[in-house]
């Protein structure tokens, strides 16, 4: 196992900057997780670790090894490719141990190792079958056992779980942490799918056009997104953003006045330099004013009155409510126990805690970091 | 049009028209199988069916005919009879009257032309599957122009250059011996069959996903390895059609070998070789339709073993559709 | 550039695989194509011995009525193959996408021309149309009475280019009709139902949905057939030796009676002039580069 660091990396096609000034220290054993949507060049850093895109400027880094110069198979890195290359004329045996034979491990290592990634992916009963009679799901855990047998410095994944379909993609999740763990191997996982980032990164990288926007752990990703892209990409459905004049002490939009000074971390001069910030409220930190849930001393409750529902959406555990603030469409995510109707006018409260304030202009975050 | 039923009119229509089409296109075959067999006084028989079955064509190309009696002339048999010549030299002078020229030398001329024909399509094969990986896969310098001129040159064809050709081996003095003169139409066959393999190995490897030999890559294996060891097992069905493609070609050739093997009467082609019966004062139906029929069968049997190899289409399934 | 190593190696690699091919393409192909020019001013003998003649093989060339009637040759033989295999070809392609019974069985018979060696084939037509044994001479003359007298159909050159032809198209129509018969199947079906629903019979479907949705296909197949032909050598040499196309005048033109290789080679340059139009032609119109 080794670190990677990603120094000042550039990659562009022709004139057309793909990523830009990409830092990024991987610390061994670490799983880091890179979002963001799709073209904003997640892929394309990730082949660059690989060796698989060249790089335009920069250094990458694996332990102390300089690797730019280092062609793919030189490298000790193990991949997953979102559409699985397996190779189609080699049993999913084959397609397992190639890699390992390929590295000169003797025959003993490669019993242990194969009977190991097939008994952790529960592969026995295909080794002798080609990847064309294996399902889709099949063919993704032959495609991460071929990477997992490899004892490689570096595992890169590449929307490895894309495919999947959703039950399965939750099977694969639980199992890659439980590998993660289990090994502590250093790895790159690429994906579009917040939970998998949530759930499996040690560290998310949020990217958007090339550039890193906030690197973090997914708990500082989600509750001290740096900027509004942040804050709106993680977190489904998205962050509410209402924007509010700064009047004194307070934030006020539509009718209502919030204490400024109840915001958690809030500096006030800061407060004063602006005319309009945009007030951050995560529908799940909403609550029906109507529910007496238990509370806590520190709870700073503020109550949005007259509150009109425009639509319930009943997802189950819980349940999602349309409504209009501050001239904006706006989602609250509730409790099971609420019994809102649409049409209805209830109370929503925000524990003021958790509300963020942005920079009209910058969208940058208003808040120091405070404890997560 | 496929989707109503056919009048029965209809049906006797179609039914007619296909078997017309299929009997225009094997009649030549089954004319060429009957006369093979047919024994001379039946070749004027306009049915396809021999009256006789008359396989001394065969059998007689095959080399299967029991030896004629040798006449040896009283004065020969005096000078074998000395005994102050050696026995080598009483076994050429006896050769000189068994050997045949009346006897076409049928498996000469198929070992010649097979040989020739097979180490044309495994070099050719072998080079144009390097040639168009790169071409396919490699970024490099002029690949592009590449690319585009195979297709001209493959265009181009062998039967503008033989002027030059002809002159640039005479040049390099390799059509004044037998092995430069083979050597010369190896390479010509060679240029015959590499633009064709080169073209057609490109399309088959472009459609190879990339990211198979990335895994490889990431496998530990370099560039080379990855093709070694990925692409050319993957390919093997595509491989194997072109050597064929390229056997055929060479298989077929008459021009140049006409050319450059005019005084080589033991390098003769069968192309070459059987234009020459046919030519000859004692051109035989039935000898020539049964060479026909053994030139033939070869071909055909290629052919079928390459289409059932093709329909494999090994690239599925390892990579998601 | 950082990286730029991985980039030189890699071209490095690719220099290094193509080079054997690209090499004896260039001293094969690439290099006779302007030695053939060169040769073109000379008066060329077997054994090599060259005398600079400017111009001569050219006006000679241009005052030998044999090679205009070689062109003629040659027109008549593009003329009646292109047509005849394009023709053949739609006709076989758009009856196999029938359905019927042994289709297969009949899809694969009709492939059978194009896979025979072309040696293997062409003394199975000379007996066809042998004089005395041959069974076209036994149905136009004891079946049908047409004429009384036994010809020697491929023995006179005018008759023979048109057994040439006939012969070319059996041989060749097959990958037209494979080419034609790959784009036949994936028209949509819609087209034709459409078609039909608008009371269209079916030559009116024929007409007006299968030929434009081919017409791509078949300009391609006229202009490679045009194009290969221009160069055909065995299938006519070998059936019939006295049926002069260009190619075959070159041939005997340098390797024949008389030999003027400096006479064939100019035909030849002149020849890979209108071949390299018809190339730019078919990369321009129909691969559309
Ligand atoms: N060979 C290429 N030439 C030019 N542009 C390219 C090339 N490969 C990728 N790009 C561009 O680079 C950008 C980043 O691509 P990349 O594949 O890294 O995106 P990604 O973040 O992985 O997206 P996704 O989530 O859809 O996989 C895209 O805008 C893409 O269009
Ligand atoms: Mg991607």
């Amino acid at each position: 196992m080794s670190s990677v660091i990603l120094r000042n990396v550039n990659k562009s096609y022709g004139n057309l900057p793909i990523v830009k000034n990409l830092n990024l220290e991987v610390k061994d054993g670490e799983f880091v997780v890179l979002v963001g949507p799709s073209g904003c060049g997640k892929s394309t850093t990730l082949r660059m670790v690989a060796g698989l895109e060249d790089i335009t400027q920069g250094d990458i880094q694996i332990g102390d090894r300089a690797i730019n110069d280092l062609p793919p198979h030189k490298r000790n890195i193990a991949m997953v490719f979102q559409n699985y290359a397996l190779y189609p004329h080699m049993s999913v045996r084959e397609n397992i141990v190639f890699g390992l034979k390929k590295s000169g491990a003797d025959a003993e290592t490669i019993k242990t190792k194969l009977a190991d990634v097939s008994e952790m992916l529960k592969l026995d009963e295909y080794l002798d079958r080609k990847p064309a009679d294996l399902s889709g799901g099949q063919r993704q855990r032959v495609a991460m056992g071929r990477a997992l047998a490899r004892d490689a410095d570096v595992y890169l994944f590449d929307e490895p779980l894309s495919n999947l379909d959703a039950k399965l993609r939750h099977h694969m999740r639980t199992e890659i942490a439980r590998i993660q763990h289990q090994y502590n191997m250093t790895a790159i996982y690429v994906t579009h799918d917040q939970i998998e980032a949530m759930t499996l990164g040690d560290r998310v990288v949020v990217m958007r056009d090339g550039i890193v926007e906030q690197v973090g752990s997914p708990m500082e990703i989600y509750l001290q997104p740096a900027n509004t892209f942040v804050a709106t990409f993680i977190g489904s459905p998205a962050m509410n953003l209402f924007e509010a004049k700064v009047d004194g002490e307070e934030l006020v939009f539509d009718k209502y006045r919030i204490p400024a000074t109840s915001i958690a971390n809030v500096d006030l001069n800061v407060l004063a330099s602006h005319d309009t910030v945009l007030v951050g409220i995560r529908p799940d930190f909403f609550e029906d004013s109507a529910l007496s849930l238990q509370r806590s001393p520190s709870d700073n409750l503020f109550a949005f009155d007259d509150i009109q529902v425009d639509l319930v959406e009943n997802l189950g555990f819980d349940k999602e409510i349309m409504f209009t603030l501050g001239g904006e469409n706006a989602k609250a995510r509730l409790d099971l126990r609420s019994h809102v109707q649409r049409q209805e006018t209830i109370s929503l409260s925000v524990d003021l805690n958790r509300v963020l304030l942005f920079d009209t202009s910058t969208q940058g975050m208003l808040i120091n970091a405070g404890e997560v | 049009m496929m989707m109503n039923k056919r009048t029965p009119i209809q049906s006797v229509i179609l039914y007619t028209l296909v078997i017309s089409l299929v009997l225009f296109c094997v009649f030549p075959f089954l004319q060429i199988l009957s006369t093979s067999l047919k024994h001379p006084i039946d070749w004027g028989n306009p049915s396809l069916i021999p009256r006789v079955l008359h396989l001394d064509a065969y059998k007689e190309l095959l080399g299967l005919m029991p030896a004629k009696e040798i006449d040896v002339p009283a004065s020969v048999q005096r000078l074998l009879d000395n005994p102050a010549l050696s026995a080598e030299k009483k076994q050429m002078l006896l050769d000189k009257f068994t050997s045949n020229d009346e006897v076409f030398a049928f498996g000469r001329y198929m070992l010649n032309t097979f040989t020739i024909s097979f180490v044309t399509g495994i070099v050719s094969t072998f080079l144009a599957s390097l040639a168009a990986y790169a071409i396919a896969r490699l970024r490099f310098p002029a690949q592009s122009l590449m690319a585009n001129g195979v297709l001209f040159v493959y265009m181009v064809g062998g039967v503008l250059l033989m002027v030059p050709l002809y002159q640039m081996s005479v040049t390099v003095g390799l059509a004044s011996s037998a092995s430069g003169t083979i050597l010369s139409l190896f390479l010509i066959y060679l240029i015959q069959t590499l633009p064709v393999a080169m073209y057609m190995l490109g399309n088959y490897f472009r459609t190879i996903p990339f990211s198979l030999e990335e895994a490889a890559m990431m496998d530990g294996c370099s560039r080379v390895e990855a093709f070694w060891r990925i692409i050319l097992p993957l390919s093997k069905p595509m491989l194997f059609t072109v050597f064929i493609y390229c056997f055929v070609i060479a298989w077929n050739e008459y021009l140049f070998a006409s050319v450059f093997l005019k005084q080589y009467q033991d390098f003769q082609t069968l192309p070459l070789a059987l234009q020459t019966l046919f030519t000859s004062k004692n051109a035989i139906w039935d000898r020539i339709m049964a060479a026909s029929m053994l030139t033939l069968l070869p071909v055909i049997i290629c052919f079928m073993l390459a289409n059932k190899h093709l329909s494999g289409g090994l690239t599925d399934g390892g990579v998601k559709g | 550039m950082a990286s730029s190593i991985l980039i030189k190696n890699e071209a490095r690699l690719g220099l290094k695989l193509v080079a054997p091919a690209i090499g004896i393409i260039g001293l094969l192909v690439i290099y006779p194509i302007f030695f053939n020019v060169y040769l073109s001013f000379f008066d060329v003998q077997l054994n090599g011995s060259k005398t600079f003649i400017g111009l001569d093989n050219y006006s000679d060339l241009l005052a030998n009525p044999r090679y205009y009637h070689s062109i003629g040759v040659s027109i008549i033989y593009l003329l009646g193959t292109v047509i005849g295999t394009t023709v053949l070809g739609l006709a076989a392609a758009v009856l196999m996408n029938q359905e019927f019974h042994f289709r297969n069985i009949a899809r694969g018979l009709i492939l059978l021309p194009y896979f025979a060696p072309v040696i293997s084939v062409v003394f199975g037509w000379q007996f066809i149309f042998d004089p005395v044994n041959g069974i076209y001479n036994h149905v136009v003359v004891d079946v049908l009475h047409l004429t009384d007298t036994r010809e020697n159909l491929i023995g006179n050159p005018d008759s023979a280019l048109f057994v040439v032809i006939l012969f070319d198209i059996w041989k060749h129509f097959p990958i037209a009709y494979l080419l034609l018969l790959a784009k036949l199947q994936s028209v949509p079906k819609d087209l034709y139902e459409a078609a039909a629903i608008d009371g269209q019979n079916a030559w009116g479907r024929f007409w007006h949905v299968t030929l434009p949705e081919l017409k791509f296909v078949i300009a391609t197949v006229v202009l490679l057939r045009i194009i290969w032909n221009l160069n055909r050598f065995e299938d006519v040499y070998l059936l019939a030796p006295n049926v002069e196309t260009l190619p075959i005048f070159t041939y005997y033109q340098a390797f024949a009676g008389i030999v003027d290789q400096g006479g064939a080679a100019a035909i030849s340059v002149i020849q890979l002039l209108v071949l390299v139009g018809l190339i730019w032609l078919y990369v321009r119109k129909v691969l559309k580069w």
